[in-house]
């Protein structure tokens, strides 16, 4: 199976290897959803137990109780606008990038312009401002006598969105540099236009040589995802506090959180450290 | 009609001149080897003949194709032109029959088994029909290089150009790639090669043209210019590279 998949990653552009990662990580929670619950359930009480263990006092009911609430309420919505703002951010960080290295002034001056202004910004006012911001921007677009109904949600997820294609357009701009003027020259020399040249020849190899960055930039917003508790949105984190401010169990609930966002993140950037070698090109 | 016309081409980055009224032809069938010491612009000469260096004056047609027509499809030109480089190329990303097919495909859009069949035959020619499915970096030096010859030699080019193609090679690897190179010429290839492989201009050259400082010192016939090159700093670079 193994050496099937790799086979085939080698055939396709990372593209669309990335493609079927995310479908991986969207389908296989469906099939496998009931079995993977019971094994969360079981790996959720050898945490408790743990904890329980380690701190005096340590009151392991509220988890046992709520653990359910905070992964499909909390982390179900965190792990969305993870991977939603991933892939928007990807595309649009891609055109950024392209603009930038266009050669044509106004275009690398807007991508410029772009990421300058969003890289300067804590993310925080970033939320707030298009929080309140967009409903009336919306309306002014449309047209409409009122602000737009745009909702926490899709809020968040554009102002993810257009943060993280700042960072990612730096990542993809490093990217496509790294590849020796001499392939492109090779893709022109052999009839192909910009636009296969770009897409055949440069960000194939771009991709691969910036998935490990890709991803850590995505772990990164893992955790940031957490920030939309200023829009009062229940993200995991945001589960979590519920909770803890209901039952009076800070201690419990925050701590447990912060083993959940380690583990995750943590494992995840083994998966970084494997992915690296499987998709490095031989140079 | 000459396959390649370069009139009075001229090419300058600010006030310094990398090309001064360059003016030779290449007729169909022959062999035209460049040389003449670095910097001498005959990298950036063979570069311009298919578009990927621009220059500022003069013309380069190329089988009645003028370059400096703004209607001119490049791309389409370029398809017809075969090149090979000094540092090979080839993408890295991709097996090396895949390399050979990918721009006859997109290109040329013939279908798969179609681009399979002449990236085989191609490679069978150069001696790597074993390597097909192995991406570039596990080949050697000259591998590589006969691999990009195979690779340009797929679009059915109407004439070849070599710019050092065997400059980054180990020198027991040069050979290999020069013996394609030779067949190639013996087969009537129309060819411009910027080389420093005097045994091969001596081989297979019709015309050598010797560069120094952006201009085309010296246009002779092969023996003419290694019997008795008229200009002296022909003379000079020559009995430079000769006294090994």
């Amino acid at each position: 199976m193994g050496s099937v998949l790799s086979t085939i990653g080698r055939y396709l552009p990372a593209p669309t290897t990335i493609f079927l990662l995310l479908l991986t990580i969207v389908v296989a929670p469906l099939v496998l959803g009931p079995m993977l619950f019971t094994l969360l359930g079981q790996v959720v009480s050898v945490i408790v137990a743990i904890l329980t263990f380690l701190i005096p006092n340590f009151d392991g009911d509220v988890i046992n109780r709520s653990w359910q609430y905070l992964f499909l309420e909390g982390l179900r919505f965190t792990l969305m606008l993870t991977v939603y703002a991933t892939v928007l951010g990807v595309i649009l960080g891609t055109i950024l990038a392209l603009m930038r290295l266009s050669g044509i002034k106004a275009l690398d001056w807007f991508a410029t312009g772009y990421t300058t202004l969003f890289r300067s910004l804590p993310l925080v006012l970033v939320i707030f401002w298009f929080y309140f911001l967009l409903p009336y921007i919306g309306g002014w677009v449309w047209g409409l006598e009122r602000p737009m109904q745009v909702g926490a949600f899709n809020s968040a997820l554009i102002t993810f969105t257009l943060f993280e294609a700042a960072y990612f357009a730096e990542i993809m701009r490093a990217g496509i540099q790294s590849i020796p003027k001499g392939q492109a020259a090779a893709g022109y020399a052999l009839g192909l236009n910009y636009w296969q040249v770009m897409g055949l020849v440069v960000l194939p190899q771009a991709f691969r040589n910036m998935l490990p960055v890709l991803l850590t930039q995505t772990i990164i917003l893992f955790q940031d995802t957490s920030l939309v508790y200023v829009l009062s949105l229940t993200d995991f984190l945001g589960a979590a506090s519920k909770i803890a401010q209901r039952d009076g169990r800070l201690v419990e609930m925050y701590l447990f959180a912060a083993v959940i966002y380690f583990l995750i993140s943590f494992s995840l950037s083994l998966l970084v450290k494997r992915l690296q070698d499987r998709v490095a090109i031989v140079r | 009609m000459p396959m390649i016309e370069i009139k009075n081409v001229s090419k300058a980055y600010g006030a310094f001149k990398v090309l001064t009224n360059c003016t030779t032809n290449v007729e169909k069938g022959d062999v035209v080897v460049v040389c003449g010491p670095s910097g001498s612009g005959k990298s950036t000469l063979i570069k311009t003949v298919n578009g990927l260096e621009p220059f500022q004056a003069g013309d380069i047609v190329v089988d009645g194709i003028s370059l400096s027509d703004a209607r001119t499809n490049l791309p389409k030109l370029r398809s017809r032109v075969g090149m090979v480089f000094q540092n090979f190329e080839l993408f890295p990303h991709l097996s090396i029959l895949d390399n050979l097919c990918l721009a006859q495909e997109k290109v040329l859009n013939r279908n798969r088994s179609e681009a399979e069949i002449k990236g085989k035959a191609l490679l069978d020619r150069v001696g790597l029909i074993a390597q097909a499915e192995k991406f570039p970096g596990q080949l050697s030096g000259g591998q590589q290089q006969r691999v990009a010859i195979a690779r340009a030699l797929a679009m059915d080019p109407i004439c070849m150009l070599f710019d050092e193609p065997t400059s980054a090679l180990d020198p027991e690897m040069v050979n290999e790639v020069l013996d394609v190179m030779v067949a190639l010429a013996k087969e009537g290839m129309t060819m411009m090669v910027v080389t420093h492989e005097m045994g091969f201009a001596r081989k297979v050259a019709d015309r050598v043209i010797f560069m120094d400082r952006g201009e085309i010192v010296e246009d002779a016939k092969q023996t003419e210019f290694f019997g008795q090159p008229r200009s002296e700093r022909a003379q000079q670079f020559l009995s430079k590279i000769l006294q090994h």
